[in-house]
């Protein structure tokens, strides 16, 4: 029988390690019994609706090494575990990054942030309706979109790369650290790898159960973010129904070099609009050699939403991704 | 595993319904088949010092297959192939992009199947698959031979035939719950008979590999092998045609 | 009139229990032995429960017991629409059909899960329109409304009517209610400027802080029960009713409670809490149910949404000459209010039209229930009228202002379906308001670019009728001299229990902390009060409360002449004595006169002559204090006309044309509440009420699948409650502080205008900055705004209710 509600917590192994060989150790030994923990913003929910049941949950917020913001040889290394208030007030982001400083300051609101982490705002999982309602839908395993049917309520899901589950990602630094071309640092009991944000994404067409490469046994335990795109011209921008304490309808992180008053370079970003932060390569052709005015971002804005494919009551999201664009490269 | 065959889930109003099929039963199958399949390749072995000579390739050359059929063969045979790597991606963990390719697959295959139905009665000799109650005596007594197909032959045939429609089928159910550029899914199929067609389709593929495993095993049996080739060429020998085949039943015209 | 305590500030006993969070409310409380009730509510929108199977959860360990419908009502469930404590039918998701009880909550919780209900599945409909139409599905068993003493009807349109309305023409069918004054041909041919639109507006779950959780157990025959209400008394009688405990052995106990918002001011709203006093009764263990946010959103119920059609009439002048107007309204899973027809009442209180039709239909859908919600009519149409006034000052080239001034309600104004204004001061307000915010200079520069960017300036106003009579009143002067004041009004947030008892300290002249408010719990003797519902109790209870302290100060005054000689009229009171006006001299303490009191007893203590009128349950109170101190005891007669709460609110916003988004910069609403008893309360109230007010116009949502019937829109995040970033630092406030004359201290309520005048200032600015386009819509959100904009549009249902509007 399925209650409606439940709001309360099973039982559950909780695990708090305090050293990373430890954490990695139960990671594996758990594998998807096992649920990683941080600010916890993602998971309550989950667990006390009993609508994923893990045995055992794994607390990441002991271990320090996965804690903090340091300088690199070739640019910024944030701990997976650094809570998005630090990273929001960090003066050596707010410095060079100010991009990812004020995505992480537009998560949610200041009571999430001060327990959420950057590594919980990435890793978070969709938050369609009818998923976290519980259904047992595709992306649960099972066999159907509830969100796509031609009556869904479907206003704040996919307009791109939909494959049967039209879910978006719910992210607001991950557009940023997209944008900011950082390269995740994924470790494992076997060792560590490392996978470009863009590629850190992954949609329903290549697995429809899981938003991101991390597989059982792994951790992002860290982003990493290249000094190429340090202090660079940045725009960033959340429209959502409500200023706090809301995921985005679109939002938008954009990093252009600019020299001479043209635009040498830029990586721009959507999220909110696919399962994965989209990149719009497109318009960042376009923009290459053209100065950051009114007159480009309305050449360019359009091109933005080429191959959009609205469902029900979504459609707003194509002027309005249009528009965002719009006020990222005339700054 | 839990050694179930069925799958369940809640529906979207809490109840119990089919989900699909246990992809556990995935391994179960893969295990079986190759265990199968070894056996007979070892009992084959020890045999093979008391068998006949392998009858000779040169000579005079007969057609078996037209070049029409087998076309057929080799397209169906490489959808197939498709459809079954890309339908057990997801289970076996491999992120690839797989239900487009799934899909054109899918239609490849039904296309022509539904081709070969057509050709199978008004242009072949449909009678030469037939599987009569005496092609069974015939695996018993080394004195009968086939007309044109074995009892195996025969038996793969119309095992493949029932396979291959059963996935055809559900797989078309299915196809048609999915945004295709030919139109939009409506989630209007009740999810019981949603989840029936899942386990229809999961367990028609579960048939499919083992079948299409067989098959592949047998069509490399060295003893066979010139059936292979017949498929590729579209001739066999006349005296692999005297080893194996009853000439009263089956006299096929001599290849150019 | 200079007053004492009237019209001043001061601190409500509650509250630095509210500031420490020391105060408890019903989830705070702890017994010997209890346990733990969850629910397991419908997960389909409409279904018939055809068997329960609870033995396996009954065999868990630390599993007490199950409570079905079966077991509260075991005659049958009660005909007709109506929250059910429980039900074998639910007509929607998340209405309870049995609780579980256990040691804890995961036990109870994980006993849920063991227990299998098996449903008959039956049709659904989640828009009225939809069941409306011939061959739509019903939301009951047996119809798609109830009409009163009639039982359940079915009410179908032809599909051609259906389209048409949907379609935006006037609705051709006829309707349930059909209320009309004037004569509407001649009135609109008398306009120069006629629009008629059609418009919708949704309904959207009350989600109030505080859940309806209870607590509940036996002792000794008695029933004690806690729970979360917005009224007391009322509250405790008809709760005792519906435990089936005689109301002389039931305690209601309720001090604080976390907002009520309409739906928790009667007990047939919160039937409920009646489950673990049921519970407990059967299992004999006291019982404990926290109800968790996303049960609140289905037991909580919602505001009831609108399907309209609305065509007014101005004349040259600015007069608003007619108002014709059709209202499909949504009952939801258990029957609804009267919105539709306040909706109508409003607008002709507020612009008064020479002519007015109204016609109403209520119809069910399986979504949550239905019931009042602040400002129940008047609120959601507020939203609606204020655009269309504007667009008809617009067009006759009147100044926005002035041409609410020239409709405006004023002290007598009637009609011939409302009684004359005890008093009303619209002018006023307006020109306050209008003063305050300096709205000349502003509406300079309405419309005004900048960049993306525009300017908006709106003009809200807002009215319920804000007061009752009729209820009774208790006041004890104690023996050692201080004033006990019994108050049967509930603590919902506003502290008008306390702001009412003020009215008797007033009259005795005692100062606030010789006072003792009594109050929070039903067995603490407390007199009968109307329900904290419709803006009425600041007007009801300064009434009996004013009338209670003056039946004490005529018993005192009899004492003093009885004791010290001279006539009644010679005395008067002042530092807590009664005195000879002659001789001040000559005078007794308040204690001296109150242990006189005892002495005498009869009247004086309330042991004889009760006024007649008084209620059953004020006289069990009376009956329980008698002899315990000098009584005052009141029974308030009715008072006459309509009384009248208004506010008029004004906004200023800046409108982003390329995110739908914008910001309100400046806001301020005015209230002409008669005098102001409470002027921190009232800054509170106007407040509150234009956060609220921004969420109707902005925000606020009731989604549900309509393929499924899934509720999509549970929780504060879903239901888009606007936060702290989403309405202005600064809201400015004031009043218009005139006595209304029908009530001892000039107090008329204000709670619910003060919301629709805010959301009508919203929707006005919003639609000001839009050149004065016409939505049609309550809320207007961000996707509406750039849909608008950029000319896309939705793949919508026009009017659709529980849906978006795209």
């Amino acid at each position: 029988m399925v209650a409606t509600s439940h709001d309360v917590m099973p039982d559950i192994e909780l695990y708090q390690p305090t050293d990373e060989a430890n954490a990695l150790a139960l990671a594996r030994e758990l594998g998807t019994n096992g649920w990683l923990l941080s600010g916890g913003q993602d998971t309550y929910g989950w667990l006390k609706d009993r609508a994923k049941r893990p045995g055992a949950m794994i607390e990441l917020t002991r271990i320090d090494a996965w804690k903090g913001i340091r300088e690199t040889a070739d640019g910024i290394e944030i701990g997976a575990v650094t809570t998005l208030t630090e990273i929001a007030e960090n003066p050596l982001l707010l410095s060079r990054y100010g991009l990812l400083a004020e995505a992480a300051g537009k998560v949610a609101s200041p009571q999430i942030r001060n327990v959420g982490t950057l590594g919980g705002n990435l890793c978070q999982d969709t938050r369609c309706w009818y998923y976290r309602r519980g259904l047992d839908c595709y992306r649960a395993g099972g066999n159907l979109c509830y969100a796509d049917s031609p009556e869904a309520l479907n206003r704040e899901h996919a307009l791109f790369g939909a494959s049967r589950c039209v879910a978006v990602s719910p992210s607001d630094t991950a557009p940023a650290l997209v944008a900011l071309d950082a390269t995740m640092v994924i470790s494992s009991a076997s060792g560590q790898r490392t996978v470009d944000a863009e590629d850190f994404f992954i949609g329903p067409a290549q697995d429809i159960l899981h938003m991101t490469v991390l597989r059982p046994g792994e951790i992002l335990t860290a982003v990493r973010i290249p000094a190429a795109w340090a202090n660079a011209e940045y725009y960033f921008e959340k429209v959502a129904d409500r200023n706090v304490w809301d995921f985005a309808l679109v939002n938008i992180a954009a990093a252009m070099k600019v020299s001479g008053g043209a635009i040498e370079e830029a990586r721009m970003v959507c999220g909110a609009v696919e399962c994965v932060p989209r990149r719009l390569r497109s318009v960042e052709s376009a923009v290459r050699g053209m100065p950051r005015s009114e007159q480009t971002a309305e050449q360019v804005a359009a091109l933005a939403t080429e191959g959009a494919r609205p469902l029900n009551y979504n459609h707003f999201k194509v002027p309005l991704m249009q528009n965002l664009v719009k006020r990222a490269v005339r700054g | 595993m839990d050694g179930e065959i069925v799958r369940y889930k809640r529906d979207v109003w809490g109840e119990e319904v089919i989900l699909g099929v246990s992809w556990d039963l995935l391994w179960v199958v893969a295990t079986a088949i190759l265990i199968l399949l070894a056996a007979h390749a070892i009992i084959m072995a020890v045999l093979a010092n008391r068998k006949m000579d392998k009858p000779s390739s040169e000579g005079r050359r007969v057609n078996r297959h037209h070049v029409v059929d087998r076309a057929f063969h080799w397209i169906m045979a490489v959808s197939v192939l498709v459809l079954i790597i890309t339908g057990t991606a997801p289970i076996l963990g491999w992120r690839i992009a797989w239900l487009n390719i799934h899909w054109i697959a899918g239609l490849v295959l039904t296309f022509v199947v539904i081709f070969h139905i057509i050709r199978a009665f008004f242009w072949q000799d449909f009678k030469s698959m037939l599987l009569g109650p005496r092609d069974f005596g015939e695996p018993f007594d080394s004195a009968k031979k086939p007309g044109k197909y074995s009892f195996e032959q025969k038996g793969m045939h119309w095992a493949m035939t029932v396979v291959v429609l059963a996935v055809i089928v559900t797989g078309v159910v299915l196809f048609l719950q999915i945004d295709t550029p030919f139109w939009d899914r409506t989630n209007s199929m009740p999810e019981d008979q949603l989840g029936l067609m899942f386990l229809l389709h999961g367990l028609s593929t579960l048939a499919l590999i083992a079948l299409t495993v067989t098959h592949i095993y047998f069509a490399l049996r060295p003893e066979k092998l010139f059936y292979t080739r017949s498929m590729i060429t579209g001739w066999i020998s006349e005296d692999e045609m005297a080893a194996n085949h009853d000439t009263s039943k089956w006299s096929p015209k001599e290849a150019e | 009139m200079a007053y004492m305590h009237i019209g001043k500030d001061f601190v409500p006993q509650d509250a630095p229990g509210k500031v420490t969070g020391r105060i408890k409310y019903a989830e705070d409380y702890a017994r010997d032995g209890m346990v733990y009730a969850r629910l397991l509510s419908s997960p389909i929108p409409h279904a018939r429960v055809l068997d329960i199977d609870a033995s396996e959860a009954m065999a868990m360990d630390g599993v007490f017991g199950i409570l079905t419908a079966d077991d509260v009502y075991p005659d049958g469930e009660p005909d007709g629409t109506g929250l059910k404590v429980l039900t074998n039918e639910p007509t929607l998701i998340g209405e309870p059909i049995l609780a579980v009880a256990a040691v804890d909550e995961k036990t109870a919780e994980d006993a849920l899960e063991r227990i299998s209900v098996t449903f008959e599945r039956l049709p659904f409909v989640l828009d009225p329109l939809d069941s409306l139409q011939e061959g739509g599905p019903d939301a009951y068993t047996g119809g798609n409304t109830y009409i009163f003493r009639q039982g359940f009807a079915q009410v179908k349109w032809t599909a051609d009517q259906v389209a048409g309305f949907r379609s935006g023409t006037e609705p051709s069918a006829e309707a349930q209610q059909d209320v009309s004054f004037g004569d509407l041909g001649q009135a609109f041919s008398e306009s120069a400027f006629v629009y008629e639109s059609p418009f919708s507006t949704a309904g959207y779950p009350h989600m109030s802080m505080e859940p309806r959780s209870a607590f509940a157990y036996w002792e000794n025959g008695k029933c004690f029960l806690h729970g979360s209400s917005q009224s007391m008394t009322p509250v405790a009688e008809g709760m005792a009713a519906i435990v089936g405990c005689p109301v002389e052995d039931f305690v209601f106990i309720n001090e604080a409670t976390g907002g009520g918002f309409g739906q928790k001011a009667r007990p047939n709203s919160i039937p409920s809490m009646a489950i673990p006093a049921k519970f407990s009764q059967k299992i004999n263990r006291p019982v404990m149910m926290r109800i968790s946010r996303e049960e609140e959103t289905f037991i909580g119920g919602a505001r009831q949404g609108f399907q309209g059609w609305i065509k007014v009439g101005f004349r040259q002048d600015g007069t608003m000459a007619a108002l014709d107007m059709y209202i499909v309204s949504d009952n939801g899973g258990k029957g609804g209010g009267g919105d539709a027809y306040s909706a109508a009442d409003a607008i002709v209180v507020l612009y008064q039209p020479s002519a007015m039709r109204f016609r109403g239909t209520a119809v069910g859908t399986n979504t949550g229930h239905r019931g009042a919600q602040r400002g129940p009519g008047q609120n959601q149409i507020a939203a609606i009228i204020a655009p269309l006034i504007d667009k008809a000052a617009e067009e006759l080239g009147i100044d926005r202002l002035e041409i609410r001034k020239i409709n405006a309600h004023e002290t007598g104004d009637g009609n011939a379906r409302q009684a004359p204004a005890t008093s009303a001061y619209m002018p006023e307000a307006l020109e306050q308001a209008s003063a305050l915010f300096n709205l000349p200079e502003r509406l300079g520069r309405s419309r005004a670019r900048s960049g993306s960017k525009i300017t908006g300036i709106g003009i809200g106003q807002g009215y319920h009728d804000a007061g009752r009579s009729g209820m009774d009143g208790i006041v004890r002067l104690m023996p050692d001299g201080r004033l006990q004041i019994h108050s049967g009004v509930g603590n919902l947030g506003t502290y008008s229990y306390a702001a009412t008892s003020r009215a008797a300290a007033e009259v005795l002249k005692m100062p606030w902390e010789r006072c003792d408010v009594i109050h929070g719990r039903s067995d603490r003797h407390l007199p009968m009060t109307s329900p904290q519902d419709g803006s009425n109790s600041i007007f009801t209870n300064t009434r009996t409360n004013f009338g209670a302290a003056m039946d004490l100060l005529d018993k005192m005054k009899e004492i003093a002449a009885m004791d010290l000689g001279g006539s009644v009229e010679d005395y008067d009171i002042a530092d807590e004595r009664v005195y000879q006006t002659a001789d001040d001299s000559v005078g007794m303490t308040f204690a001296q006169v109150a242990q006189r009191g005892i002495e005498l007893g009869g009247k004086y203590s309330g042991q004889a002559e009760v006024p007649e009128g008084i209620s059953d349950f004020t006289r069990l109170s009376v009956e329980r204090l008698a002899g315990s101190a000098l009584m005052g005891i009141y029974n308030d007669p009715r008072h006459e006309g309509n009384v009248p709460g208004l506010t008029v609110s004004m906004i200023e916003i800046e409108l982003d044309t390329e995110t739908g988004k914008y910001e309100i910069l400046d806001m301020c609403s005015i209230a002409d509440c008669g005098t102001v008893v409470h002027p921190q309360g009232l800054a509170n109230q106007l407040r509150g009420g234009a956060v609220w007010g921004i969420g109707l116009a902005g925000y606020e949502r009731h989604l549900y699948d309509p393929q499924n019937g899934l509720p999509a829109s549970t929780g504060y995040w879903q239901s888009k409650i606007p936060t702290l970033l989403d309405v202005p630092d600064n809201m400015g406030t004031g009043w218009v502080d005139l006595p209304d004359p029908e009530n001892p201290v000039g107090a008329r309520g204000i709670g619910e205008p003060a919301m629709g005048s805010v959301s009508a200032a919203l929707v006005s600015a919003i639609s000001d900055a839009l050149d004065g386009h016409f939505f049609g819509a309550a809320p207007i959100t961000a996707d509406m705004i750039i849909n608008h904009l950029a000319g896309t549009s939705e793949n919508a249902k026009a009017l659709a209710q529980n849906n978006f509007r795209g």
